[in-house]
């Protein structure tokens, strides 16, 4: 095969087995879409994108390197592109580093902005498509401010209680929110409280909660089946106080195990596929390829990157194998200097991190910052409802039925 | 009549001479004759004005253009300007005209010897602003400078008593005996340096509102953390005049400048307790429109109504019988004042002499979204990330790499204790200030090895601390020996990525230990 039609081989680390498969097959779909649209338009200078993936499994760390190097080795990939891997530390961007290649992934890690400035040269092709955990928790406190200041909600009292999971991930969030509280006129009356994770038993730290009597109970752990066994076992004697899941409570997944229960929880996502023109048309395309079970705003994640960086790729005049580290620091210097808006927001890179920008807890400005959506499941048969923040929201924040309700004021 | 454009039809070299010197200068010019027709236009008006005149034009024409001109701005209405030009021809006249393109024209007009004028077109524009801004320059320096007459005026007047107080207090303190009352004069020349220091922050304030320096930046933000700043700043000066201060912090998002605010509050608060001897000083806010009131309410003396309106004015002091207390400088309401202004917020000021005051100012409220979380946007590890204010023991007697890795840990946030050998960490947890969640200790440690630092740590503290070994020796037989131990262990040079995994095992998922050996 000539070299000027020769597919690129762009590795793609997603967890198709394991307790985030539902994830992974999500972000495998978002990466086929993206190349078959590409490869329609010609791929590559006439060159066809060849996702190839390698299974992640639990995401330990382990995993994820034994992953990068089979795909860097192996299939001589010159990017890997993915949605996210918690567990791995950054151990991958050892391998990747090493062979000079684009890293794009959405592993929504606070610690990338560390690893990435420790040595800007050698971590010049690690970028994170989306901001790190931290932001979900200033960005949980300011939504919690913003329902309240507007006269959606009236708190009963100050009070939050914070559950985290085990992972680094959600300790982090714990911690941002635990640390944001106090400034907007919060105090933490319970937590963050550590929980051993994976688990679905709950009811222990649920009587802890309530015994401290809070006006918000935020858990921050993330798997979907865990925090839908959380959410029903919260139900059966609820605590009059709002509750957020964090991120796994927006999949299917979580409504599907906990039923009517799942009405009135707030979740969150850093990056949620937007309901505006651009994200329709995109929802549409994924579902008549992938099916009605297929979950296009999961998918978005790594569908959004493949296309960025084939942007990028163009701009710098074409990729790089490993090794190629010149090639690969011209289509480094194309994705740090872009400003892509894709299907769930701006993808901007902050010049220093290689991270995404969040809107609105770091930038006012929508059309510079992915946003953070907040949601609300409302009724079972319809999809969330996404409640914050402008102008992104297409709903309005009601009551749970769990909940006791003031006289809802407005300022 | 002559025209640039018909310049060929002259053959008269001298005259072709004299009509091209006249084209090539940069200056319009006009030539009308007697009969009021416009007999001669050069290529310099061409060039730079964009005037639809040709030559052959009447002086009625012309005049009906340039009033109806939208390019030149000349003052009155059209027919004013029409009736203007008219009854100027042949008037000697100078003036200067702003074109809509920004520029700026002189036009000089002279009557000729034979009934007609000459009119000259001039672009002045850089002349005009190098005039505007050495204007602009000069008033500057003058205000700067009698910002300083001011400052050294108001250095003079008040700088003196306190230093004359220090100058008598220190001549009588270097020769008193007595201990009681040397603690005393001491404590009177603490309270003269404060006046001093304060009147100079004051006079700095003012000098910086004078020059114009100080411009605000407006952000949104929590009033709760700008009180907390102010109650830590004046909670000791009430509590010693047995005051209390109480503060009512809003959940609101206020708009405006932070530090400003900040400065407009503390003279406020400053004054209220400077001028409340019993009672206290509450600061809380109101709803007000759009906005929120923040009120600072004092229980004391109060002020006369007919002060209300001098209050404010520099170096204004409400009249003090009581010598005890430290003088008002009369200086922090006239900042507040003009900050206030500055930032466009009124300020307000209820009284009743013997019953309090309550000074307040009107601050807009702010989108919560466009709200910092603090005055640092920038985050890091040490703020929120997994290890944050984890007290660490490391054991390293190579100095070069205890530094390197106690530099890595705190980047992670970590609160790292490092010791060089067993004694140094065996002091550091000796009198249980340091409880170490975590251990990293070298392998071969001097006289000891890294287990054996480990487990006598362990046995001091009684606590099964999780631990991780490090070692250069990568001999089997003793690594195997660490492990049964059961202790992990790293081989150096250290992976950063692989003892982060490490300790978040160690710390929160001991069960993915196993896993995390790569």
């Amino acid at each position: 095969m000539d070299d000027r039609s020769k597919p690129v081989p762009i590795g793609s680390m997603v967890p198709l087995t394991g307790p985030s498969a539902a994830d992974g097959a999500e972000f495998r779909n978002g990466m086929i879409l993206a190349c078959e649209e590409l490869n329609a338009r010609g791929g590559l200078f006439g060159r066809p994108f060849q996702p190839i993936f390698a299974d992640t499994c639990r995401q330990t760390a382990k995993e994820v390197v034994t992953a990068a190097r089979w795909l860097i080795e192996k299939h001589q990939v010159h990017a890997i592109i993915n949605g996210y891997n918690i567990g791995a530390q950054n151990s991958e961007y050892e391998p990747i580093a090493d062979a000079g290649i684009i890293y794009v992934h959405a592993n929504t890690l606070l610690q990338h902005h560390d690893t990435v400035m420790s040595d800007p040269q050698r971590y010049f092709g690690c970028f994170m498509a989306d901001p790190a955990e931290y932001w979900y928790g200033p960005g949980f406190i300011k939504f919690l401010s913003w329902l309240r200041d507007t006269g959606q909600w009236i708190p009963k009292s100050d009070r939050i209680a914070i559950i985290s999971g085990s992972t680094p991930y959600s300790i982090v969030i714990a911690n941002a929110m635990a640390n944001s509280a106090a400034s907007f006129g919060w105090k933490v009356c319970f937590g963050p409280k550590i929980v051993q994770t994976p688990t679905s038993q709950w009811r222990d730290v649920i009587e802890e909660v309530r015994a401290s009597d809070p006006a918000v109970l935020a858990n921050t752990h993330f798997y979907a089946g865990d925090l839908a066994y959380f959410q029903r076992q919260f139900v059966e004697n609820p605590i009059d106080c709002l509750v957020y899941l964090q991120y796994g409570a927006v999949h299917r997944t979580f409504t599907d195990i906990a039923q009517e229960a799942s009405v009135g929880v707030i979740v969150s996502s850093i990056v949620g596929l937007l309901r505006d023109e651009m994200g329709k048309r995109f929802e549409e395309r994924y579902t008549a390829r992938f099916g009605s079970g297929s979950t296009a705003s999961i998918g978005c994640q790594s569908y959004s990157n493949m296309h960025h960086y084939a942007v990028a790729a163009a701009m710098a005049g074409g990729s790089g194998a490993p090794g190629n580290f010149e090639q690969n620091r011209k289509v480094a210097f194309a994705l740090r200097g872009m400003i892509y808006r894709t299907v769930h927001g701006t993808i901007r890179y902050h010049p220093d991190w290689q991270a995404v920008v969040p809107y609105p807890v770091v930038t006012r400005d929508p059309s510079l910052g992915m946003p953070h959506i907040f949601y609300q499941i409302q009724d079972l048969k319809e999809r969330l409802s996404m409640i914050a923040p402008e102008p992104y929201n297409t709903e309005r924040f009601v009551y749970p039925p769990w909940m006791s309700k003031g006289a809802p004021r407005r300022l | 009549m002559r025209d640039a454009s018909d310049r060929h039809s002259v053959n008269d070299a001298r005259l072709a001479a004299i009509w091209a010197g006249l084209d090539a200068t940069d200056d319009g010019i006009f030539v009308w004759s007697a009969e009021r027709v416009l007999v001669f236009i050069n290529e310099g008006f061409r060039r730079n004005w964009d005037l639809p005149v040709c030559a052959g034009m009447n002086y009625e024409e012309y005049a009906s253009l340039i009033a109806h001109s939208q390019e030149w701005m000349i003052p009155g209405g059209p027919d004013e300007r029409l009736q203007n030009t008219l009854n100027n021809f042949g008037v000697a006249t100078d003036a200067d005209y702003e074109c809509a393109s920004g520029h700026i024209v002189h036009v000089r007009q002279r009557p000729s010897a034979q009934g007609g004028m000459v009119v000259t077109f001039t672009d002045v524009t850089a002349i005009k602003r190098n005039e505007r801004e050495l204007r602009e320059a000069k008033e500057a320096a003058e205000a700067m400078d009698e910002a300083k007459s001011r400052f050294l005026r108001a250095a003079n007047h008040d700088l003196r008593q306190p230093l004359a107080s220090l100058k008598i207090l220190i001549y009588s303190c270097v020769r008193e005996q007595d201990d009681e009352k040397r603690a005393e004069m001491l404590h009177a020349m603490g309270v003269a340096t404060s006046i001093m220091e304060d009147l100079l922050g004051a006079l700095l304030q003012i000098g910086q509102l004078d020059a114009g320096r100080v411009q605000p930046r407006i952000t949104s933000f929590q009033l709760s953390e700008l009180f907390e700043r102010l109650h830590i700043q004046f909670n000791h000066q009430a509590s010693e005049k047995g005051l209390r201060l109480r503060f009512v912090a809003p959940s609101k998002t206020v708009a405006t400048d932070r530090a400003l605010l900040e400065r407009i509050l503390s003279n406020f608060v400053g004054n209220a307790i400077r001028f409340t001897e019993l009672g206290g000083v509450l600061v809380g806010c109101r709803k007000e429109g759009h906005g929120l009131r923040i009120n600072v309410i004092d229980t004391g003396r109060g002020i006369r109504q007919e002060d209300f309106g001098r209050i404010f004015e520099e170096f204004y002091r409400v009249t003090d019988n009581n010598q005890i207390q430290k003088k008002g400088l009369g200086l922090g309401l006239n900042i507040a004042k003009r900050l206030a202004d500055l930032l466009e917020l009124p300020i307000g000021l209820r009284s009743e002499v013997g019953s309090g005051s309550t000074f307040s100012v009107w601050v807009p409220l702010g989108n919560i979204w466009h709200s910092n979380i603090s005055a640092e946007v920038d985050i890091s590890e040490t703020v929120a990330g997994e290890f944050a204010g984890i007290p660490m023991l490391l054991i390293e007697d190579d100095d070069f790499l205890r530094e390197s890795m106690t530099q890595l840990l705190r980047r992670w946030g970590i609160d790292v204790h490092a010791a060089a050998n067993e004694d140094e960490a065996l002091e550091l947890v000796a009198d249980g200030e340091i409880v170490p969640r975590m251990i990293i200790a070298d392998y071969n440690l001097e006289v000891r090895t890294g287990p054996d630092v480990i487990a006598a740590i362990r046995a001091a503290t009684g606590e099964e601390t999780p631990a991780i070994i490090v070692t250069a020796d990568a001999e089997p037989r003793v690594i195997a020996g660490i492990r049964e131990a059961g202790i992990p262990v790293l081989i150096k040079p250290v992976s950063p990525p692989r003892l982060r995994v490490m300790m978040h095992n160690l710390l929160f998922e001991p069960d993915l230990l196993k896993s995390a050996d790569i």
